[in-house]
């Protein structure tokens, strides 16, 4: 299997952290970027090429869901994924109007497994 | 034309003249048919010279611009209108003392429409000199930057900014590094703040940041020790002299105080539903000293390991 | 509640659009960027109903930024551009280029909001006189900050009907939405009403 790349996008440099390094211990070879805001995101993610973005809902700024608003609209074929501690069906909802995934916060080992799953078939 | 007409005629005019104001008036062709002594005195060209030229002749650079579309609402729809200087720069070349001066004064211009009897409308552009308030503006802006990069607190809690943080601890690194002591420093979190912040608010999330800061500040005795704001729910402590046993005993009574405040968490991922936080300690020996990206990398890890643990707990790495 | 037939809203529409795209071409000027605005949509109400629109669905009032300019000749109306506060910083921000913190909104941004306000309404009403080929005096603008009914009620007007407009406001990939408030009295509106339709006949005419 050919190395990923992840785009981990969120405001918060530890929950950043702990993606990251849940990912590594399950893939070592795999590449993790971070951007801390939805516009960086936009800036850097054709540079980057991730093969999946997880997206943190609640951030300063443009916010996560418009920022996957722009991504989806501006490169469709890359998977992202909506990351919230708050559920809420408007979230949820969105979510799917879009075609993208939604995953509760915390994050946990498990949760980012399942994440990434479909990266490895 | 009566004597009183005439004379109250020239009166006007004088006073047109000798208001502190640039006044130029276009007629419905955009003929100047009026140019005041204060656009004389700034402009250095007279009143004589001005009269009966075409504006845009006199001001070629002006056609198609912000000017242009003023003069045509003022003419046409009888519409005053309001140049800033924020959004046009200096539009007419006029200078405190021309000929000397290379820079333009700062403008701020009104175009208005002005009815005469038995005439189409005419359009009065109104200059004022706004240098003085554009200039007093700018000071007082880079004063602001000036004073918001200087200073070293964090504006919400209070404590050391980011910016004290990074120069304390080169500061205490290179302390520790000259006088062959141990140095410790302790990443800290609060544990799901993204929860708390989603459930009760970003208000209710900003006095919970707050008051751990301050009750965990609180604990710090001596005065080389120091806590920063590291990030939005993180906080680091610099201990200058202090080994690994007695930085896991800081961390230890830290962790207990902010678990002692029991700020209520319904969204807290540990049965306790109560504000927590995750402490990472890294310690550069006495005789081993690392750079300073080694040791935070390694407080770093330490707090990974404390989250993954279940949070509302201490970890410590070493630095390699 | 003062309406118009489909025709007419849509007649009326256009007359805006025509309206804001020469305002576009201004602030484009100034700006030495692409600027597009456009009016979505139009509605008429009265000036309660307007007031709890423009101050959104969020439980905190937000506040907003008005200009406002007062008109009078063959109708008389009073006319105020709306943003929320920190749309209206934004725009600001954008046109002038600056990279200033959103809190300090100094008087100069405030004249800078002022000229946007002015550009933009002296544009709509001017075309509505064009095309309905009727004479009005201006107003130079007033900056206006507080809730939505405070600027609704700030020019002592005792009309009670607002024909809004939504505008879109495009620049630099920012898309902001903001409205566009006419308080007419019932002849003002009658007025309207019958120059819309003298308008359609004339281009029909030409059809």
């Amino acid at each position: 299997m050919t190395p990923k790349t992840i785009l981990i996008v969120d405001d918060s440099r530890v929950s950043r952290m702990m993606a990251r390094q849940y990912i590594v211990s399950l893939h070592a070879d795999w590449q993790v970027e971070e951007a801390g805001t939805g516009e960086e995101a936009l800036e850097r993610v054709r540079s980057i090429a991730p093969d999946l973005v997880l997206m943190d809902v609640n951030m300063p700024g443009m916010g996560g869901i418009a920022a996957a608003e722009q991504m989806r609209a501006q490169l469709p074929a890359v998977p992202i994924s909506l990351l919230t501690a708050n559920v809420q069906t408007a979230t949820r909802e969105r979510a799917t109007q879009l075609g993208i995934g939604f995953m509760e916060k915390p994050i946990t080992e498990a949760r980012i497994a399942q994440l990434i799953a479909p990266l490895e078939a | 034309m009566d004597a009183h007409l005439q004379h109250r005629l020239q009166l006007l005019e004088s006073v047109l003249c000798a208001v502190n104001v640039g006044a130029i008036v276009l007629d419905s062709e955009r003929r100047i048919v009026l140019w005041n002594t204060w656009m004389a005195r700034h402009s250095a060209r007279s009143g004589e010279e001005m009269v009966g030229q075409d504006f845009f002749a006199v001001f070629p650079e002006l056609r198609g611009q912000r000017v242009d579309t003023a003069i045509q609402q003022a003419l046409y729809n009888n519409f005053p209108s309001l140049l800033s200087q924020t959004l046009n720069k200096a539009p007419f070349p006029l200078f405190a003392q021309p000929g000397v001066d290379c820079e333009r004064l700062q403008q701020a211009v009104e175009v208005s429409p002005v009815t005469a009897p038995d005439a189409p409308r005419y359009c009065l552009i109104q200059i004022n000199d706004v240098s003085i308030a554009v200039g007093r503006e700018r000071l007082l802006r880079e004063q602001a930057m000036v004073l918001r990069s200087q200073t070293f607190s964090d504006g919400l809690t209070g404590i050391a900014n980011r910016r004290h943080f990074d120069v304390a601890m080169e500061k205490e690194h290179r302390r520790a590094k000259r006088g062959c002591l141990p140095l410790s420093l302790l990443m800290i979190d609060i544990d799901n703040f993204k929860a708390y912040n989603d459930h009760y608010g970003h208000q209710k999330g900003d006095q919970c940041l707050i008051q751990v800061a301050a009750a965990l500040a609180g604990i710090l005795k001596r005065p080389a020790d120091l806590m920063a704001r590291y990030g939005g729910e993180e906080f680091a402590i610099i201990l200058p002299d202090t080994d690994v046993e007695q930085a896991s005993l800081m961390a230890e009574a830290l962790r207990l105080r902010a678990s002692e405040l029991a700020i209520p968490h319904e969204r807290s991922s540990s049965d306790l539903r109560q504000v927590t936080v995750s402490i990472g300690i890294a310690t550069q020996q006495h005789d081993r000293p690392v750079d300073i990206s080694t040791l935070i990398g390694a407080a770093d890890r330490a707090l990974y390991q404390a989250k993954r643990g279940g949070r509302n707990r201490i970890h410590s790495c070493l630095p390699d | 509640m003062f309406n118009l037939s489909e025709l007419e809203n849509d007649a009326l529409v256009e007359i805006f659009n025509i309206g804001v795209g020469q305002a576009a071409s201004s602030m484009s000027a100034i700006v030495n960027e692409p600027v597009r605005m456009s009016v979505p949509s139009i509605s008429f109400m009265n000036r309660a109903e307007a007031g709890r629109l423009l101050a959104g669905r969020e439980a905190t009032q937000e506040r907003i930024c008005g200009v406002s300019q007062h008109y009078e000749g063959a109708f008389r109306t009073e006319a105020i551009l709306m943003f929320p506060e920190d749309k209206s910083l934004e725009i600001v921000r954008l046109m002038v280029g600056e990279a200033v913190p959103l809190k300090e909104l100094t008087e100069m941004e405030q004249e800078a909001m002022c000229e946007i306000g002015n550009i933009i309404l002296n544009s709509c009403v001017g075309t509505l006189a064009n095309i309905f080929q009727r004479e009005l005096q201006g107003s130079l603008p007033r900056y206006h900050i507080g809730t939505s009914d405070e600027i609704l009620t700030a020019s002592g007007s005792q009309a009670d009907t607002v024909l809004l407009l939504h505008i879109d406001f495009v620049l630099e990939k920012h898309q902001i939405h903001g409205y566009v408030a006419f308080i007419l009295d019932m002849s003002a509106l009658h007025d309207l009403k019958e120059q819309i339709n003298l308008y359609i006949a004339r281009a029909m005419g030409q059809a």
